[in-house]
């Protein structure tokens, strides 16, 4: 099991679960940029939350599905990640 | 009368100039038609996966429909079958039509679509997550992609058209109340409706759904499943598919340059309950004699009847009936067809593919047959066999829902279109 979610976690997470197509280095070089911008709804987002707890075991804080950009949500699931590690 | 005609000349009125067919006979409305004119049948064994060893034997399946193709991946995702449908054939009517919000306006373009059976497929694979692993696995598009608004509301984020956009949960029937619906919208002031209904029955759980309907065939032999109007009528066959219109406002239109395919004349509906289909017969009537009034048209005047054609004997002796109550003697001259002998019922998809059928029988002056029937026994002119060439002006589109709605729908043709 991953400890830490990777931009290219990520990037298969948004086509998987919200059909968001978009290239890992892009999404690391962009990680500032708001997911909408990616094409990536609030229920897109929830979907991905829902899923990483899912597959990582773990309970994400419930703003999660609040953040805005990659860099943000990144921050919030890796440091519940590492506090369990 | 006079004062009546002058209120309707002052009137916006609505015209069709775009046209999306996804049928078992063909996806869109060229191959559905050619189809269709040659009494082409397509009902055949139910192959969509785990319907397998339920009851129903036979349905109106549409092949080699690719969405991958036709619709982003992103959609894809968020979305049942039934909305698939739905934006690939509202693609294809707003091509015809050579209309976008880009050039339209986002706030001149809305949306109606009217739906029965909702995302089955969808639903059923969240369910299955949800009793299977438990409520943390259901995905949140559940939330929208399983109910009767979706394909709607997707058509409008897709194009951006931010007109009114509705749905219309009436039952089969509500296939003809999405026109009128689109034509009050445009009589109040909006430039286009995208319209029409789309539907995905075919999946496990919709089908089980189904199975409580006493009027569903479960005959085997794809030939003898659906015979309405004979003394073999067992049922009617489902279907999946549908069709999807643009409406416009007449003479915006026309400054587009754009031809009407068909007038959007009049429409009525009625409600009379489940379970007894005689009492169909007055609530059908009305709404023809509704459809024809705001049509401004005598009832000798219908060149072509659409009927309804459930393939039950209490239903289809109600739909004569209704027809002869309204029409007279004209009811045994008027062609009458039901080409949905070919394709099966896709619930309000149904209604919405016979108003499709019905332009392009209008532009092409051919009535196509009905397909499977050969005899038949409600003294009506049922065209069976050939296609029928006849000049049409005016098409009667008849729909009723298992649970009792009754619609009529006229159209008449492009050309009745103001100059």
């Amino acid at each position: 099991m991953h400890t830490e979610l990777t931009y290219a976690e990520l990037a298969s997470l948004m086509e998987r679960r919200a059909g968001v197509i978009v290239n890992p280095a892009d999404l690391e070089l962009q990680s500032d940029t708001p997911f909408a911008d990616f094409g990536l709804d609030s229920l897109g987002l929830l979907g991905i939350v829902g899923a990483l707890e899912n597959e990582h075991g773990a309970t994400i804080p419930a703003d999660a599905d609040a953040c805005r950009t990659p860099r943000e949500l990144l921050d919030v699931v890796n440091d519940v990640l590492k506090a369990r590690a | 009368m006079t004062a009546k005609r002058n209120r309707q000349d002052e009137q916006r009125r609505a015209v069709i100039t775009g046209l999306g067919v996804i049928a078992p006979t063909g996806i869109g409305a060229d191959a559905y038609w050619k189809a269709t004119k040659e009494g082409v049948s397509a009902l055949g064994p139910v192959t969509r996966e785990g319907c397998g060893d339920l009851p129903l034997a036979v349905a109106g399946e549409v092949h080699g429909f690719d969405p991958s193709t036709l619709v982003e991946e992103r959609f894809l995702v968020q979305t049942d079958r039934f909305s698939h449908f739905a934006m690939a054939a509202a693609d294809m009517a707003l091509s015809d039509a050579a209309l976008d919000a880009a050039g339209a306006g986002e706030f001149a373009i809305g949306v109606v679509t009217a739906a029965g059976s909702g995302g089955g497929e969808f639903g059923q694979r969240e369910l299955q997550q949800l009793w299977g692993r438990g409520p943390r696995f259901v995905g949140p598009y559940q939330s929208i992609a399983w109910f009767y608004a979706a394909s709607t509301g997707q058509i409008s984020i897709r194009g951006g058209f931010k007109g009114p956009c509705g749905v219309v949960a009436g039952d089969e029937a509500g296939g003809l109340d999405a026109f009128a619906h689109a034509a009050r919208s445009i009589r109040g002031g909006t430039d286009a409706m995208v319209l029409g209904a789309t539907e995905a029955p075919l999946a496990p759980y919709s089908i089980v759904c189904q199975l409580g309907y006493p009027e569903l065939s479960t005959v085997r032999d794809p030939q003898q499943a659906y015979l309405p109007f004979t003394d073999r009528a067992c049922g009617f066959v489902p279907a999946e598919g549908g069709a999807m219109f643009v409406a416009e406002e007449e003479t915006a239109a026309r400054e587009r340059g754009v031809a009407a395919r068909a007038v959007i004349a009049g429409h009525a509906a009625t409600f009379t309950g489940s379970g007894d289909w005689a009492a169909s017969r007055e609530g059908l009537a009305h709404a023809i004699r509704g459809a024809l009034d705001e049509a401004g048209l005598a009832p000798e005047e219908v060149d072509v009847v659409f009927a309804d054609a459930l393939g039950v004997p209490a239903a289809d002796h109600a739909e004569a009936l209704a027809l002869a109550d309204v029409l007279g003697r004209h009811a045994a001259r008027v062609p009458v067809t039901a080409p949905k002998t070919g394709t099966g019922r896709a619930y309000c998809g149904a209604s919405a593919l016979d108003s499709a059928c019905a332009v392009l029988s209008m532009e092409h002056g051919v009535v196509p047959p009905t397909p499977n029937v050969t005899d038949m026994t409600d003294g009506l002119d049922l065209v069976t066999g050939h296609a029928r060439q006849a000049d049409l002006r005016t098409a009667l589109v008849l729909s009723r829902g298992l649970l009792g709605s009754n619609s009529a729908l006229v159209l008449r043709h492009g050309a009745d279109a103001r100059p």
